[in-house]
C-alpha cells in the first residue's frame, strides 16, 4: 500500500516545506508561545501551583491548536492548490500522503512543544514532578492523537473557508470544556461529564500526572490508552474520508461511519475511564487518593530540601520564591 | 492501439461535455486535441488519465482501463494538467527527486532537468520561476518515469512567444525519441506546427480528424491571391481560369481561387499579351485555422450543450 521511499521523500519534502515557510513557523512555532504568556501572567498569579500547574492545559492547547490549525490547513490548502490532484495521476497511495502529512505535522507540533516547555522553564522557572522520558513520551503519545484527528478534519474539510470554521468548531469546545483554559475543577459536575468525552481532557488528565502529581506511566494508563486508541483509530478513519479533490463528493456515509466511531470511542472512555484525578482541587485535601497523597508529599519534602527535579533550577532567580506544588502543602 | 475510446460520454448535470466520442489513437507521433473552451477536451483527456469517471462507453489506454487498472496505468503515463501544480518551497531538483520516488522506475533527476533546460534554475524556489519554466518543470514530471504516453493539457497556454517555441522544440524532442504525446491547445498555428495529427472536437463530440494537411485539402478552403503589376490589368483570364475578382485592396488586385496553380499560369498568359510587368505576388494558402473556424461556427455554442 505504501511506498517506503515515497513516504521518505513526501515526509522530507514536508518538512523542507515546513522550515521555508516564514508564515507556518511563525504559526506553528511562535503562536502557542502567546498563550504561555497570557496564562502565565493572567492565570499564573491565581492558580496555586502558578505556571507549573498550567503547563499540561497550555501543552493540550498548543497540540490541539497544531493539530486542528496547522495540519489541517495545509492539508486543504493543498488539496485547494490541486497539488494533491497532481499527485493523483502518479501511483503514490493516500497512506503515503496522510502518513507524509502526519510526519510533517508530529515534527512541527513537537517542535512547539518543546519550545514551550523551553521558553517556561526559562522564563517562569517551572517545577516538574517526574521524570522527563515520561513527560516527553506523553506529549507524543499526545501529538501523535491529535495529528490523527486533524488529519481527519483536514480530508474533511471542503477548502479553506470551511476549513477555518471547523477547526474553531471543535478547538474552542475542547479549550474550555476540557480543563485545557478553565482548570477542570472548577467546571461544574455536568460540564465535567462533558469533558470525559473529549480527548483533550484525557491528554491533560496524562499530563498533571506525570508533570504536576508525580505519577509514573503506569498510573496514568488509563488516559494513554484512550489517547493511544485515539491516534490509531482516527488515522485509520483517515483513509475513509480521504480526498484527492476539492471537487470530489465527501462519502457520507463513510464520515458518519468516522465520526460515529469516534463518538462511540470516547463515550466508552467517559463510562470505563477511572475518575479524573484533576477533578481534584489542588486546594483541598483529596479524600480519594491518600496513598498518592502521601507519596507527593514527600515528593515535595524532597524538593524543599533542594534535592528535587526542579527542572529550573539552573534558572533560578533569587528574588523570585520557587513557586511548586508546595503550596498546596496544608 | 495505444488510446481507444468507444461512444465515450460524461454528462455534468445537465451539461453534456462528451456526446459519444470514438477515438483510436496508435503509438507514436504528437496528436493534437483542438477545440474551444468548454468543448470537452479536458474532459475527455482527464477520463484518458484516471481522474474522471465516464458516464457511459469504453476506455482503454495502453490496453488498460483507468478506472479500474489505474495503479498498473500510472507507472505508464505521465501528465501535466492543465492548471499547473507544483509545490511551493521547494526547488526544481527537490520537487522532481520526490516525483521520481513515486514510481518504480525513474531516470536520474539531472537527466529530466536537462531534458526540459532547467539546470541552471535546478536549486531555485520554484516560486521565483518564470512561467514558461514552471511549465516545463511540469513537463519534466511527466517525464520522470519514462512514460510510454504524455498527455499535456494546454502546456503553452498563456506563455510569451520566445518560452512556447522553447516547449515547442522540447516536445518535438521528445517526439524524435519515439514517444507518443497527447496535447491539447487552443492556438491552431501549434497544432499546424506540431502535430501528425488533429483531432478537433467541438460540444463534446468530434468534428474533424486527421494530419493538418488533409484536414485543410479536404476542406477545400480557397487560396487569396494577390497581384500588384505596372499599368492596368485585365483580369477576365484569370477568371477564366476559376479565380473569383474580390476588387482591390490598396494597389494590389485580390482574387481568391480553389485552383492556384491553374491561376498561377493563367497570370503568365496575362503578363505577356497584355504586356504588364509584375511587381508583387503573393499568396495565402488556406490554413487549419481557416479549417477550424468553420467547424466551430457560432463560438457562443461553445458552453456545452443541454443534455
Amino acid at each position: 500500500m505504501t511506498n517506503l521511499r515515497g513516504l521518505g521523500e513526501l515526509s522530507r519534502a514536508y518538512l523542507l516545506q515546513a522550515r521555508r515557510s516564514k508564515t507556518a513557523i511563525f504559526w506553528a512555532l511562535g503562536f502557542p508561545q502567546v498563550w504561555l504568556f497570557a496564562f502565565a501572567f493572567i492565570f499564573g498569579p491565581l492558580t496555586p501551583g502558578g505556571v507549573s500547574y498550567l503547563m499540561p492545559g497550555l501543552f493540550a492547547l498548543t497540540t490541539m491548536a497544531g493539530a486542528f490549525f496547522g495540519v489541517s490547513y495545509l492539508m486543504v490548502n493543498e488539496r485547494e492548490n490541486e497539488v494533491l490532484r497532481r499527485y493523483r495521476l502518479t501511483p503514490v497511495s493516500p497512506v503515503t500522503v496522510v502518513l507524509a502529512n502526519g510526519v510533517r505535522s508530529m515534527a512541527t507540533v513537537t517542535a512547539s512543544l518543546m519550545l514551550q516547555w523551553l521558553l517556561a522553564w526559562l522564563f517562569f522557572d517551572i517545577t516538574i514532578n517526574g521524570p522527563v522520558l515520561s513527560i516527553i513520551l506523553v506529549l507524543l503519545i499526545g501529538a501523535l492523537a491529535f495529528v490523527s484527528l486533524g488529519l481527519i478534519l483536514g480530508c474533511v474539510a471542503k477548502d479553506m473557508r470551511t476549513a477555518p470554521a471547523l477547526a474553531n468548531l471543535i478547538f474552542f469546545p475542547m479549550m474550555f470544556l476540557s480543563g485545557a483554559a478553565i482548570p477542570f475543577f472548577l467546571l461544574p459536575p455536568w460540564i465535567q461529564g462533558i469533558a470525559r468525552m473529549l480527548p483533550a481532557t484525557y491528554l491533560i488528565e496524562a499530563l498533571q500526572g506525570v508533570m504536576v502529581r508525580g505519577e509514573s506511566l503506569v498510573e496514568v494508563a488509563g488516559p494513554i490508552m484512550v489517547l493511544l486508541v485515539t491516534a490509531v483509530v482516527a488515522a485509520a478513519f483517515n483513509s475513509l474520508v480521504f480526498r484527492w479533490e476539492s471537487s470530489e463528493p465527501i462519502n457520507f456515509k463513510r464520515l458518519v461511519v468516522a465520526i460515529g466511531g469516534l463518538a462511540v470511542l470516547y463515550l466508552a472512555a467517559a463510562l470505563l475511564a477511572p475518575a479524573m484525578r484533576m477533578g481534584e482541587s489542588p486546594a483541598q485535601e483529596p479524600a480519594s487518593a491518600p496513598v498518592e497523597r502521601s507519596r507527593l508529599t514527600q515528593q515535595m519534602a524532597q524538593e524543599e530540601g533542594q534535592v528535587g527535579r526542579s527542572f529550573g533550577q539552573a534558572a533560578h532567580e533569587p528574588g523570585v520564591p520557587a513557586r511548586s506544588v508546595a503550596h498546596i502543602d496544608p | 492501439m495505444i488510446i481507444e475510446t468507444k461512444s465515450l460520454r460524461r454528462v455534468y448535470g445537465s451539461t453534456v461535455a462528451l456526446n459519444g466520442v470514438d477515438l483510436c489513437i496508435e503509438a507514436g507521433g504528437i496528436i493534437g486535441l483542438l477545440g474551444p473552451n468548454g468543448a470537452g477536451k479536458t474532459t475527455l483527456v482527464e477520463i484518458l488519465e484516471g481522474l474522471r469517471m465516464p458516464s457511459s462507453g469504453e476506455v482503454s489506454v495502453l490496453g488498460l482501463d483507468p478506472a479500474r487498472q489505474g495503479r498498473a496505468l500510472k507507472e505508464r503515463i505521465g501528465a501535466q494538467l492543465q492548471s499547473t501544480t507544483i509545490p511551493i518551497d521547494l526547488t526544481p531538483f527537490e520537487v522532481l527527486r520526490l516525483y521520481a520516488s513515486f514510481y518504480e522506475r525513474s531516470l536520474p533527476v539531472d537527466r529530466v532537468l536537462q531534458i526540459v533546460n532547467l539546470k541552471a534554475k535546478a536549486n531555485k524556489l520554484t516560486r521565483t520561476l518564470s512561467g514558461g519554466q514552471k511549465q516545463r518543470l511540469a513537463i519534466g514530471m511527466a517525464l520522470i518515469h519514462e512514460p510510454e504516453l504524455l498527455i499535456f493539457d494546454e502546456p503553452t497556454s498563456g506563455l510569451d512567444p520566445a518560452a512556447r517555441r522553447q516547449l515547442h522544440e522540447i516536445l518535438l524532442d521528445l517526439k524524435g525519441q519515439g514517444r507518443t504525446i497527447l496535447l491539447t491547445t487552443h492556438y491552431i498555428e501549434e497544432a499546424e506546427k506540431l502535430c501528425d495529427r488533429v483531432v478537433m472536437i467541438r460540444s463534446g463530440e468530434v468534428v474533424a480528424d486527421g494530419s493538418p494537411f488533409e484536414l485543410v485539402g479536404r476542406a477545400g478552403g480557397k487560396s487569396t491571391i494577390w497581384i500588384d503589376v505596372e499599368g492596368d490589368m485585365d483580369p477576365a483570364p484569370l477568371l477564366v481560369g476559376g479565380a473569383e475578382d474580390q476588387g482591390r485592396q490598396g494597389n494590389h488586385y485580390k482574387f481568391t481561387t480553389a485552383d492556384p496553380a491553374a491561376t498561377i499560369v493563367a497570370l503568365g498568359e496575362v503578363l505577356h499579351t497584355q504586356g504588364v510587368s509584375l511587381t508583387d505576388l503573393r499568396m495565402r494558402r488556406p490554413t487549419l485555422e481557416d479549417v477550424y473556424l468553420e467547424l466551430m461556427g457560432d463560438p457562443e455554442e461553445d458552453e456545452g450543450v443541454p443534455a
